[in-house]
């Protein structure tokens, strides 16, 4: 991984790392800007929604705004507009520099690609908004928009294998290719069949609710988690300047999560009306997923031991840092809403809603900024501009985030005691509405923070895209002046 | 290129197994699954388990509003939640049933396109709400002004569901009776459109406890 000093060596991997990120340049940076764009409108939404789940009248009663509505529009712009498009930029960029290929042809497809799934997102987010939402979780856009958003993501996915396959050498043992191509491969299967099972059968009752939880949970831990984990997996030993810790450890944590990960799900509807085994099933599969959690865990530990001291300079490493470690708490939070005894509690509580944000936000999107920042002056040629608007956007990131994690699994607790209670039973719900009222009002406040955090990020995003960064060599790091030669040069080709 | 094979192979595999059995063989097999007959002798009661497809129209309504979002439609079990036990969640209105209520089974769903179990329980389930109100007024005025009934109902308003118009005549029999501050102004009345009606019908055929077929019969013997 690490350029050896030979200089004629080193400025020849130059030029090659040059041109790979050129070939990409376009899309890599079309996708990012769309996303951040989308983040700031699912986090504005997240504002909204949380302030109509504790106060209905805000802003009047007008249809487009109500929680059943506002809620699922926050969500899908998190996953689809936000989630999905920042993945794809990633994972192009990490496949093309992994594998050492330069992306041939095709990347006038890749532009129509990404233009048409920005459409079918605008579109099926007005769709929800409008009245058109199937209330199906995060597939309540109307269904016009799935073939779309299929054609779009398959465009992507085909030139990564494309490479993969060229590349893929048995002694060189590429654990991030792996998790990329694993979410290539896994999103479509994983799409085409909640999309079709719900949208074109004729109807599957209880079971179509059952796949619907399945879609959820596949996609958290086939699609965001691997992307996530490969960008760690290639970060932290470039920045760090140490090789990944266990390659034992790493295919073991891969091939767990593979092997684990269609199973769970159903679990969700635990007491229900799909058959026992189905949701017993997914109950094991969530617990024993805390295997390649902490394996993975374990080996993120071990590669960043004793360079600790980087997470405090390198603004790429602070958030990849964060993304992983919240990859076990994801893990944790998966295996308490799993159970029979804890799962039967946090049932139809706020906590599941802490276990999507935490595995969408906590995990997925910090690991994601922290890629961004390494990629973005790469591909634009400049810097960025301000190291207190990273720290900004790093520390409004974290506490807006904990905070909608930690509210929403107490939120859960009290929620789910609350519903359990054996002297509530003729009660109706004015205790529960008022006992959930101070954490969303928690929620709407963190919220507001990740808006301020996401604002500043999406207007240094623009000026790097722009090409209005700073013009230097050094690297835009956080404790240290930019002369200051903190990192070894190496770490940051 | 084998050992590319091999990795594909094996992601195939992996993933390939879980699919077939949580989803392509239940779905396939759901698609078998036909109502059952009561027996007249053993259960009392003529007709099929469950009774009559679900109404459509005002399930989309249902659907596009997000209901789901805080309302579940599902008993769970008394050895898991107390579901059951609570007052006005099933037939028996009054409370404090020998039996708790029956959790729910995938023929219950039987006929509906998708079944909305639900996402949260902020407010209460609905899995049997047709038992829980007899007046259909009574579900228009909770949908068109929540706190008009409960001062502290963190329900959504779903006003944009009735038209609010001049009262010419005869007032309506469909009017809404709305007092206080949710009455409209003086000479208008408050009709539900088609949607709000379709809506209501779906909410009043909720009645997801159906007996089932030779399960009430064999119950009845046990407790003898």
């Amino acid at each position: 991984m690490q350029t050896t000093p030979a200089t004629t060596d080193t400025q020849a991997d130059d030029l090659r790392r040059a041109a790979i990120d050129k070939s990409v340049k376009g899309p890599v940076l079309f996708l990012f800007l769309n996303g951040a764009f989308w983040l700031m409108a699912s986090t504005i939404l997240g504002v909204l929604a949380a302030i109509k789940q504790f106060a209905p009248e805000f802003l009047g009663a007008c249809s487009v705004l109500q929680y059943g509505r506002l809620q699922p529009t926050h969500v899908n712009a998190l996953v689809y507009g936000w989630g999905v498009q920042a993945a794809l930029g990633a994972m192009l960029w990490i496949m093309a520099r992994r594998t050492g290929q330069e992306l041939k042809s095709g990347k006038s497809i890749l532009f129509t690609a990404a233009i048409f799934w920005n459409i079918a997102v605008t579109l099926g987010l007005l769709g929800i908004l409008l009245g058109q939402s199937t209330s199906m979780e995060w597939l309540e856009m109307p269904a016009f928009v799935w073939p779309v958003m299929l054609a779009s993501f398959l465009a992507f996915a085909w030139p990564l294998a494309r490479m993969f396959g060229r590349a893929f050498r048995p002694d060189g043992f590429m654990v991030s290719t792996w998790y990329v191509l694993g979410a290539c491969f896994w999103f479509p299967w994983v799409f085409i069949t909640a999309n079709v099972a719900l949208h074109c059968l004729p109807g599957l009752g209880a079971i179509g609710a059952g796949i619907n939880a399945w879609y959820v949970h596949a996609l958290i831990l086939l699609f965001f988690a691997p992307v996530a984990i490969g960008a760690a997996y290639y970060f932290i030993p470039k920045i760090t300047g140490q090789p990944i810790a266990s390659a034992q450890l790493a295919k073991l944590g891969f091939w767990l999560l593979a092997v684990l990960g269609g199973w769970t799900g159903m679990q969700h509807f635990m007491g229900g009306p799909l058959p026992a085994w189905m949701v017993a099933v997914g109950a094991a599969a969530a617990v024993l997923l805390l295997i390649p959690v902490g394996v993975v865990g374990l080996n993120h530990h071990l590669t960043t031991l004793g360079k600790h001291s980087l997470v405090a300079s390198s603004p790429t490493l602070r958030f990849v840092f964060f993304g992983s470690l919240f990859y076990p708490v994801s893990g944790v939070i998966l295996a308490l809403i799993s159970n029979f005894s804890t799962g039967a509690t946090l049932q139809f509580t706020q906590a599941w809603y802490g276990f999507q944000m935490v595995a969408v936000y906590g995990f997925f999107s910090m690991t994601l900024f922290g890629a961004i920042y390494y990629i973005v002056p790469r591909l634009s040629g400049c810097e960025w501009l301000s190291v207190r608007l990273i720290r900004n956007h790093f520390w409004f990131s974290v506490y807006g985030t904990a905070t909608i994690v930690v509210t929403s699994l107490v939120a859960g607790v009290q929620q789910g005691a609350d519903l359990n209670h054996p002297e509530m039973w003729d009660q109706d719900f004015s205790q529960l509405a008022l006992n959930l009222r101070p954490y969303i009002v928690a929620r709407a406040l963190a919220w507001g923070l990740i808006t301020w955090s996401n604002f500043w990020f999406l207007i240094h995003l623009m000026l790097m895209v722009a090409g209005l960064g700073r013009r230097s060599s050094a690297p835009t790091l956080l404790a240290h002046d930019h002369e200051d030669e903190a990192l070894p040069n190496a770490a940051h080709a | 290129m084998t050992q590319f094979r091999t990795f594909i192979l094996a992601l195939t595999a992996s993933f390939g197994l879980p699919w077939l059995c949580l989803i392509v063989v239940p779905a396939v097999k759901y698609q078998a699954l036909s109502p059952l007959p009561y027996d007249k002798e053993a259960d009392g009661m003529d007709g099929y388990y469950p009774p009559a497809p679900i109404n459509r129209q005002g399930q989309l309504v249902y659907a596009r509003e997000g209901c789901a979002q805080c309302h579940t439609q599902m008993i769970r079990p008394p050895q898991i939640a107390l579901d059951g036990w609570r007052k006005g969640w099933g037939q028996d209105q009054e409370g404090r049933p020998p039996e708790p209520v029956r959790s729910n089974e995938l023929r219950d769903y039987h006929g509906e396109k998708f079944a909305f179990l639900g996402i949260q329980r902020s407010g209460p389930d609905l899995a049997n709400y047709g038992w829980r109100v007899a007046d259909r007024n009574a579900v228009h005025q909770k949908l068109f002004a929540p706190r008009s009934i409960h001062d502290w109902s963190t329900m959504p308003p779903l006003r944009h569901l009735y038209t609010v118009r001049l009262a010419q005549g005869q007032p309506s029999e469909k009017a809404l009776k709305l007092t206080g501050k949710h009455a409209p102004k003086p000479g208008y009345e408050v009709v539900p459109t088609e949607d709000a009606d379709a809506l209501v019908d779906y909410l009043l055929s909720l009645k997801k406890d159906y007996p089932i077929p030779g399960r009430a019969a064999a119950m009845a013997a046990a407790a003898k």
